[in-house]
């Protein structure tokens, strides 16, 4: 278990700057509002849980930072620099990278193409003469990533044929591929038996070494193994905030969404 | 010629590649008709400039849309080129065509020559396969790959980082090119060139009835044919036989900005 840093320590993490913020983060959809002034802080470094009932927000929140989503108010800093509506190719290139809720590859690519794809976007791209196979810092960067989340056997094989676990962490393969500092993981777990789960907390745990991780997760098992710090959403609000021991015991959050 | 190699890989259709031919084909006429004595390579790089160009133009345009909006687009460019030609007499011929005589054969270092049929053969076929190796080299290149990411999944390829948009436009770009070689080895073959080769209209004015009146409404393709007759009747009275320019510009904004169709858009007005 991961109870390193155990103090509470919110909005503005500890000591250095946070590498993520949000200032007021509000989206609409209609007459409905998904995310409600939301304030939040990331050290670098943290792994920070974003829970929440069904609906609450957590996806429109990933949506908004990698530029999916132009929110309709409010401000978000990465590294220093307010990112609120660029397009997601430019985000891409700020270094933060997201996997989906929602399996979304590129199904008629072998495995090792699908990352290969990933790990061009910062190599090379532009060249039209020379076969996509012959730059081998590509191909080697690939692989290192192939081999982090456990699919380099599997390189040549289509992407729809694999097992859904086996594309969930191809899922954070492409987004690892594209050397993010910040990896956002959209309920990296979801579908997976019990034992594809502790591997990819496993995985989780090994990458987020070297850079800083925003998992939405409904697990409570793999959030209170993962995260340093936990953040609430209720109706696109921050319900509380806290590291998970103080999670666990706040009493609303029990009464919206742990409930035991 | 297989000019929709590069088509077929970003999953884009096109309609307009009579324009680009038609470009080709006008662009390597010009270098024959202007320059003298007549020169092969001259009239090559005129075709290829200008097809090149007028491909990027369409391009800006037409990559914005989808699918069966892109395709109509393109038809729509061709359309307002089929007219130019048709209409601009002084220049083009209109629809008499331009008759000139086939540059030589200069080859640099080997005295040129007059094509005969046997050596146009040849020419031809040389500049077809190593167009084909070239276009198969790019499929695979690293930028081959990302028009292939593009189609398998677009908004993945923007999230990994990739200006999807710029990609499309070279792609078009490039299957422009091949399209106006293929256009400029006609003309020298032909030593003619007339405004037939850029015709679309009959498939394609269905097609635009279509779009204008709504697709998926049923009735949408009768108030569509009914719209481009009248404007088709009001807009030739002030501008006779031009009266497609108006036309195709009108079409273009309304697949921009009511792509419903002028149905679809009618009953979205009504219920709100
Ligand atoms: N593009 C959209 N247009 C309209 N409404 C949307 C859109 N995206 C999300 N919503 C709505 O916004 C609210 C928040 O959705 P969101 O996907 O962020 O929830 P979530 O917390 O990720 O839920 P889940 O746990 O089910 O994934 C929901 O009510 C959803 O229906
Ligand atoms: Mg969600």
């Amino acid at each position: 278990m991961t109870v390193s840093q155990s103090n509470a320590a919110p909005a503005d993490g500890r000591g250095g700057a946070p590498i993520l913020r949000t200032e007021g983060l509000t989206v609409r959809f209609g007459g409905l509002t998904a995310l409600d002034n939301v304030s939040l802080a990331v050290p670098p470094g943290e792994i920070r849980a974003i829970i929440g009932p069904n609906g609450a927000g957590k996806s429109t929140l990933f949506n908004c930072v990698t530029g999916v989503l132009r929110p309709t108010a409010g401000r978000i800093v990465f590294e220093g620099e307010d990112i609120a509506g660029l397009p997601p190719h430019r985000i891409s290139r700020k270094a933060i990278a997201r996997s989906y809720q929602i399996t979304n590859i590129l199904p008629g690519a072998t495995v090792l193409e699908n990352v290969r794809i990933a790990v061009q976007s910062r190599h090379h791209a532009w060249n039209l003469l020379r076969h996509h196979r012959s730059y081998a810092d590509v191909l080697d960067r690939a692989r290192a990533v192939l081999d982090a989340v456990g699919l380099r056997a599997d390189e040549e094989e289509l992407a729809a044929n694999l097992s859904h676990g086996a594309q969930r962490n191809l899922e954070i393969g492409i987004a690892l591929a594209t050397e993010p500092r910040l990896l956002c993981l959209d309920e990296p777990t979801a579908g997976m038996s019990v034992a594809e789960t502790r591997a990819t907390v496993e995985l989780v745990r090994r990458i987020a070494r070297n850079l800083t991780i925003l998992i939405v997760e409904h697990d409570m098992e793999v959030v209170m193994g993962l995260a340093q710090t936990i953040t609430v959403l209720h109706y696109g609000e921050v319900l509380a905030e806290g590291a998970p021991a103080e999670i666990q015991a706040n009493p609303r959050v029990q009464e919206v969404y742990l409930k035991t | 010629m297989s000019s929709d190699i590069l088509i077929g890989y970003t999953g884009m259709v096109s309609f307009g590649h009579s324009v680009f031919f038609g470009i080709g084909m006008y662009g390597a006429a010009a270098a024959l008709l202007t320059v003298r004595p007549p020169n092969l390579w001259l009239a090559l790089l005129y075709g290829l400039v200008a097809a090149a160009l007028v491909a990027v133009f369409v391009a800006y345009f037409s990559t914005r849309l989808r699918d069966i909006y892109f395709a109509i687009t393109t038809l729509v460019f061709s359309q307002i080129f089929y007219v130019i030609i048709f209409t601009w007499t002084e220049v083009t011929g209109g629809e008499n065509g331009l008759t000139f005589r086939q540059p030589p054969l200069a080859i640099p270092g080997v005295p040129s020559a007059a094509f005969t049929p046997v050596t146009l053969h040849w020419f031809v076929l040389g500049v077809v396969t190593l167009s084909y190796l070239l276009l198969r080299r790019v499929t695979q290149s690293p930028f081959g790959m990302v028009l292939q990411s593009i189609r398998e999944n677009e908004p993945r390829t923007r999230a990994i980082g990739y200006h999807v948009e710029r990609y499309k436009i070279v792609a078009v770009m490039l299957s422009g090119l091949v399209a106006g070689l293929a256009g400029v080895l006609y003309a020298i073959q032909n030593k003619f060139v007339a405004p037939d080769f850029v015709f679309f209209v009959v498939s394609g004015e269905v097609v635009i009835f279509n779009v204008m009146g709504g697709m998926g409404t049923l009735v949408g393709p009768v108030a569509g044919a009914a719209f481009f007759l009248l404007l088709r009747e009001g807009l030739s009275r002030f501008w006779t036989e031009y009266y497609l320019i108006p036309v195709g510009i009108i079409f273009t904004l309304m697949v921009i900005w009511i792509p419903q169709g002028l149905l679809g858009f009618a009953k979205r007005r009504l219920n709100q």
